[in-house]
């Protein structure tokens, strides 16, 4: 119990903080508002594609605008956390008599929170849109919480570069090592209709089945058989970067 | 039974990786309610010595107790017992003075209400009472290192361990910071306080250790270390001689330095520049004999000032250098995640 509120108290420190920067939590939104603008719209025509799983593609899109934003929140924490190192202020924690797991805890679990509020602010554009959920309202918490999972593995591989490289250059640019994992998918086409080196990388991309599986519970609903595969894929992902990352805390922290 | 001493250091030793030797087997012992000083240069080993008591960094040989308990075998206990304020000032410039203060209290176990109140009190304290609202980013230089410090204090540690607490600061903020700490070790806080300032060394400490180089060479109370240097310094200018406009004639040097070396109460000379000093065990009775000596040696003395050692002069004797010549090495930026990361520093 002790850890729980030790990381209680590391959670509201590095959500005061968050919410001490209103423009992150803006340029967070607007960013995926944007990528409807800019990809909904001019891109429309693809629906008419034989093989084309629907025919709404601001549909087809969230998934991507949803999932794309999760990974790269990835970056973002790899920046917060080493503000704080920078800053001596991980050292003051580490000062104190409290668990080393509880500040881990505390700031994974401030990126599974950004995580949950930058979904819920894509789902709201998206339904003010005229996007609607075919797996309904357990639809939207399925595609919550297993987006919000992702961004917890996706703010572990963040953490691993923040302590591993503790370089501001490296970290602000960690963004391309996200940059294949958000790209290298069937985000704007289905992948049946990908080819050549594309689709192979795109089939050796985790986050790929992740993507397919969110995407089938808003466009298609409870479609188990491209579900279970994202699932699968999801908790593995978890479960290595997770324990990589506390690895790695515990290594540096020793 | 004897309750054990605050720190106490056997043969402690650290090798970064790369074979910097930053500790060099040192032993010192500091007692409850003491207040004690690590002066050195920079890259002397002061910060790697707080750091290993602090728990923040594993060392490489010896022992290390704090209030009688290995800093190796039961580290969480020795932080419990402790307040540390580092060097780098480790803040969270997006928290308000008043929130990091309670979020500090908390993490050190203390409740929401004995936090809160803990807080009010320290703020009023260190004067910061008035900003204890305001963003931490929004505060001066002297501010930050006020607001650390007592964030140290929060849970009211028995050790204070502080490293170099003043450097940088402006000279009304040192004195205050100074006037706080007395006070603190007055309420019966052990402190001890790395510092390159002989001035601050001198006023706060009861007891010195001087580090130079990982290890130590001396150790005492200011005045006993200044004793040791050999008693009272006179320094005599040199006047002109009447045919010369500028300065003492070159044999001034040594016939000055034979005249005076043939006084039984003189123990050292040295060159001073345009003079010489004489190291004699009392300064005042001394200063007619020198100053007879020289005058029947013919060399022209034009000001006599007898002033007692200071712990530059403790510093000089025992390493042949003065302080301020000896900051090679810097060791200011080293963070403790730096040697986690396997950065070499020290």
């Amino acid at each position: 119990m002790q850890i729980l509120r030790e990381s209680s108290y590391i959670y509201v420190r590095n959500l005061k903080t968050w919410l001490a920067q209103p423009w992150m939590i803006v340029a967070a939104v607007l960013s995926s508002a944007v990528m409807y603008l800019f990809f909904g719209e001019p891109l429309r025509a693809i629906t008419n594609l034989p093989g084309f799983p629907t025919s709404d593609y601001q549909a087809f899109l969230t998934a991507m605008v949803i999932v794309m934003a999760v990974v790269f929140s990835g970056s973002d924490m790899a920046m917060v956390l080493l503000t704080d190192i920078m800053s001596g202020y991980v050292d003051k924690l580490l000062l104190s008599p409290v668990n080393r797991f509880s500040i881990l805890l505390g700031t994974l679990a401030i990126g599974a929170t950004r995580a949950v509020a930058q979904v819920a602010a894509i789902l709201l554009v998206a339904t003010v849109i005229g996007v609607r959920f075919a797996g309904g309202f357990p639809g939207v918490l399925a595609v919550t919480l297993a987006t919000t999972l992702l961004a917890v593995a996706m703010g572990c591989v963040g953490l691993i570069i923040a302590v591993r490289t503790r370089s501001v250059q490296v970290t602000v640019n960690s963004w391309l090592l996200f940059m294949p994992l958000a790209f290298l998918t069937s985000a704007f086409m289905p992948r049946e209709l990908l080819t050549g080196w594309f689709g192979i990388a795109v089939g050796l991309n985790p986050v790929e089945y992740i993507l397919v599986a969110v995407r089938t519970i808003i466009i298609e609903g409870w479609m188990w058989e491209q579900i279970l595969p994202g699932l699968w894929v999801l908790l593995a992902t978890c479960a290595v970067l997770i324990s990589a990352a506390t690895f790695e805390y515990r290594r540096a922290t020793n | 039974m004897h309750a054990p001493p605050a720190v106490r250091v056997r043969g402690l030793e650290k090798t970064y990786p790369g074979g910097v030797r930053a500790v060099d087997g040192i032993d010192f012992t500091v007692q409850r309610g003491e207040f004690f000083g690590l002066l050195g240069p920079n890259g002397a080993g002061k910060t790697t010595t707080i750091k290993i008591l602090a728990t923040l960094l594993p060392k490489t040989a010896g022992r290390a107790d704090v209030a009688g308990i290995d800093v190796d075998a039961d580290p969480r206990a020795v932080r419990a017992g402790i307040g540390v304020a580092m060097q780098e000032v480790g803040l969270d410039d997006l928290s308000k003075g008043r929130d990091f203060l309670v979020l500090q209290g908390r993490l050190y176990g203390l409740g929401r209400a004995e936090a809160g109140r803990r807080a009010d009190e320290l703020l009023e304290l260190v004067g910061l009472a008035g900003v204890g609202r305001r963003r931490i980013g929004s505060y001066s230089g002297g501010m930050r290192r006020r607001i650390d410090l007592v964030g140290a204090l929060m849970h009211q540690p028995a050790v204070l361990f502080l490293d170099e607490p003043t450097t940088g600061l402006d000279p009304q903020s040192r004195l205050a910071i100074w006037e706080y700490l007395d006070k603190l070790n007055e309420r019966g806080v052990t402190i001890l306080l790395t510092t390159q300032h002989m001035d601050e060394a001198d006023r706060l400490c009861q007891r010195l250790a001087i580090i130079d180089h990982g290890r130590l060479v001396a150790e005492g109370t200011p005045a006993e270390l200044k004793a040791g240097v050999g008693g009272d310094l006179v320094r005599a200018a040199f006047g002109p001689r009447p045919a010369e406009a500028d300065g003492a004639d070159p044999a001034d040097d040594d016939t000055a330095a034979a005249a005076l070396r043939a006084l039984p109460m003189v123990r050292q000379t040295d060159a001073a520049p345009d003079g010489i000093t004489a190291t004699v065990a009392d300064g005042g009775a001394a200063a007619p004999e020198i100053l007879r000596a020289l005058h029947a040696a013919g060399v022209p003395v034009a000001a006599l000032t007898v002033t007692s050692p200071s712990l530059d002069d403790v510093f000089l004797h025992h390493t042949g250098r003065q302080i301020r010549d000896t900051d090679a090495d810097a060791d200011t930026d080293a963070r403790v995640w730096g040697q986690w990361m396997g950065v070499n520093r020290q």
